[in-house]
């Protein structure tokens, strides 16, 4: 059942029955186990079948207490070639694998490679739904006949017990095979799930009670005990959804516990950290590195704890904010993103490209305190970006120098807005304006 | 925002401030990075110690977290509310490290002047609480842009007359458009082309219409805070 044992097959000290399979995999695991050619097995099992049925049983034997082989991790390929090797449905932790008649019903994504001839991968994440009810039913008739024939022939057979045995198997096998179903969470119509478990109810008790019925004449302990079996077998159908249910409660507290806790760290994260590294920015003074990596550190916590998992749209605030943390990092830059309003749509690229490009100009040219606002009305998205440096003027700068002529302005006139190039502030610095017009849909919320 | 006022320390008396912070490394830091001529009355820790030592000192700005233990749980807000009527002179400006838009209008509607955050250096924070003292409000870029926003500026929202609370003038916008920008008020003024007193003026008719306003995104602010 380890991954040791799937990778290394032959060296497998554990009898398991592997994905790759005819029916339920016992023959090709035992042939693993010992180390005998598969087909002798299969052959031998097959004759002992024959002898009155030995083999069936033998074969249901293991097939009960041998575990599944767990689900190989990184086996990738082509598909099955086998059609009844199909027998695999989903995905299995391996945490279930009771030594219960389960076998047949037991899910599996993944196959190995194993000692049939036939490469079989499941491919992960395509579920196949294998006739598993079909073969199930077609075993119990063809098993049931073979028995019959015996009896006629003169062997001595306890059919009263076969017969009962095998329909309650069969039921106990599609019981099981519901719970592959609920697991892999492939919710078939709930009526049709709910037909087939009354049908593996049925069938359970059916077959525990013909087993009394039939074995002799009925007294009160006969009865006493086909009351309980038939307790027991229903027990063994409902266990699927009762361990179902357990495991939901128990992940669902889990996830519970897992978010309060993550609440509790970031009321703490909040109440000391962002406080400590304020303290730092404002004693260290607003340009030394200590105040950047403060603040650097202040944005990431605070994006961590109060945006949690977004899988919004790429917000151009956002955006923006995030690489004003990258900036602060690499220069000696303070840089304030202020966003007014909202777009409920992709953010341009060009214009998200352009404004990158001035918010980097403005950090390694002028550096200090730098401002970015976004006003995103739905006629057009503006970025402004003032900062305190120098300053230059547009003609000034040479041709070849295409940061701000390339990047900005002509990427800018390519997406259909502007860019203005300013002084800033009270003639100190540099402002760099991009307005985006946005084709207004009248249709759009 | 960080242009000094040369005036204002001239020939007024020192202006007392108290400190209100549940932390109290970041009191004494602070305290310390104050200028000289602010005089510490006090420092407080949680609602019910703030507004004790409000009420007996007396003194002239409120350096106010926003987030605060005790009370009932009101934080900032609940030390204005609670410490205002008895305290008639005392001017209150929010520090926070949150730039939650709630946070922040939940004390600027109790009644705070003015908002700046935490990580402001000890200069920048003297020079707010002088504003305050002098009568202005101190608005960050933040404050503008989440102004703009709530009251509809973005949408093309003005307001028709002086007298309505629910929409900014469109000089107004102007005006917050650059302090959001990063503008000081007098960068804004010389923009604009008008005097700082008239910049000063805008900023504080946006502040009132802030705390006034009954528009339905501060209404519901204020109701999910029980300000209201």
């Amino acid at each position: 059942m380890t991954d040791v044992s799937a990778a290394h097959p032959r060296s497998s000290g554990r009898l398991v029955r592997p994905r790759l399979r005819i029916v339920a995999g016992v023959c090709a695991g035992f042939a693993r186990h010992t180390g005998l050619p598969v087909t002798l097995v299969r052959t031998v099992t097959f004759v002992l079948a024959l002898c009155g049925g030995a083999g069936v049983l033998l074969y249901g034997w293991l097939w009960a207490t041998t575990p599944d082989e767990a689900p190989a991790t990184g086996s990738g390929g082509h598909h099955d070639r086998l059609p009844k090797a199909a027998l695999t449905t989903s995905a299995r932790s391996g945490s279930l694998t009771t030594p219960v008649a389960p076998a047949l019903a037991s899910p599996a994504t993944a196959g190995t490679t194993g000692t049939t001839g036939a490469s079989v991968d499941a491919a992960a994440g395509e579920p196949r739904r294998a006739p598993v009810t079909e073969i199930l039913l077609g075993l119990a008739l063809v098993s049931t006949a073979g028995a019959l024939i015996a009896n006629r022939l003169g062997a001595e057979l306890p059919l009263d017990a076969i017969i009962p045995a095998i329909v309650a198997l069969a039921g106990t096998g599609l019981a099981w095979r519901q719970f592959a179903e609920l697991r892999s969470g492939a919710g078939p119509r709930s009526s049709g799930m709910l037909v087939r478990a009354l049908g593996a109810l049925v069938l359970v008790a059916l077959g525990i009670l013909l087993f009394f019925i039939t074995s002799e004449s009925p007294n009160v302990w006969t009865v006493i005990v086909a009351a309980l079996s038939v307790l027991v077998g229903v027990a063994v159908v409902v266990a699927p959804w009762a361990v179902r249910l357990t495991r939901d409660l128990s992940d669902e507290r889990a996830a519970r516990e897992r978010e309060a806790e993550r609440a509790e760290m970031a009321a703490h994260l909040h109440d000391s950290v962002l406080q400590t590294l304020a303290l730092i920015q404002q004693k260290a003074g607003p340009h030394s590195d200590a105040a950047r990596l403060a603040r650097a550190q202040e944005r990431d916590l605070r994006e961590w704890l109060f945006t949690g998992t977004r899988n919004a749209p790429v917000d151009l605030a956002a955006e923006l904010r995030g690489f004003a943390t990258t900036l602060e990092r690499d220069f000696a830059a303070h840089v304030d993103v202020v966003a007014v309003g909202s777009v409920d749509r992709e953010v341009p690229e060009p214009l998200l490209a352009a404004a990158r490009e001035a918010m980097l100009n403005a950090a390694r040219h002028a550096g200090g305190d730098i401002s970015v606002y976004v006003e995103s009305s739905p006629a057009a998205i503006e970025v402004s970006v003032t900062d305190r440096g120098p300053g230059f003027s547009i003609g000034a700068i040479p041709a070849d120098r295409w940061g701000v002529r390339e990047s900005i302005l002509a990427r800018m006139q390519r997406a259909g807005g502007t860019a203005t190039v300013q002084p800033g502030p009270g003639g100190t610095g540099t402002e760099i304006r991009l307005t985006l017009p946005l084709d207004v849909q009248e249709d759009t919320p | 925002m960080t242009d000094p006022t040369a005036s204002a320390t001239g020939d007024a008396p020192d202006l007392t401030v108290v400190i209100v912070d549940d932390h109290s490394i970041f009191r004494s830091g602070l305290r310390s990075e104050l200028d000289p001529a602010l005089r510490v009355l006090g420092e407080a820790a949680t609602v019910d110690e703030a507004i004790a030592v409000v009420v007996a000192t007396q003194p002239r700005v409120v350096l106010l977290d926003v987030h605060l233990p005790g009370g009932t749980g009101g934080g900032g807000a609940e030390v204005i509310r609670a410490a205002a009527p008895q305290a008639p002179a005392t001017l209150f400006l929010a520090l926070s490290v949150s730039d939650a838009a709630d946070d922040v209008v939940s004390v600027i509607r109790a009644g705070a002047r003015g908002y700046i955050t935490k990580s402001s250096s000890g200069a920048e924070v003297s020079e707010a609480a002088r504003r305050v003292a002098g009568g202005d409000a101190v608005f960050s870029p933040r404050l503008a842009g989440f102004v703009l926003d709530a009251f509809g500026a973005v949408a093309g929202e003005t307001a028709a007359s002086i007298d309505e609370l629910d929409r900014l003038s469109a000089r107004e916008q102007e005006v917050m458009r650059l302090i959001a920008r990063g503008y000081a008020y007098k960068e804004v003024a010389s923009a604009l082309f008008i005097s700082p007193k008239t910049v000063e003026t805008h900023v504080s008719a946006v502040l009132r219409k802030l705390q006034l306003s009954s528009r339905h995104e501060l209404t519901a602010w204020a109701t999910a805070r029980k300000l209201l």
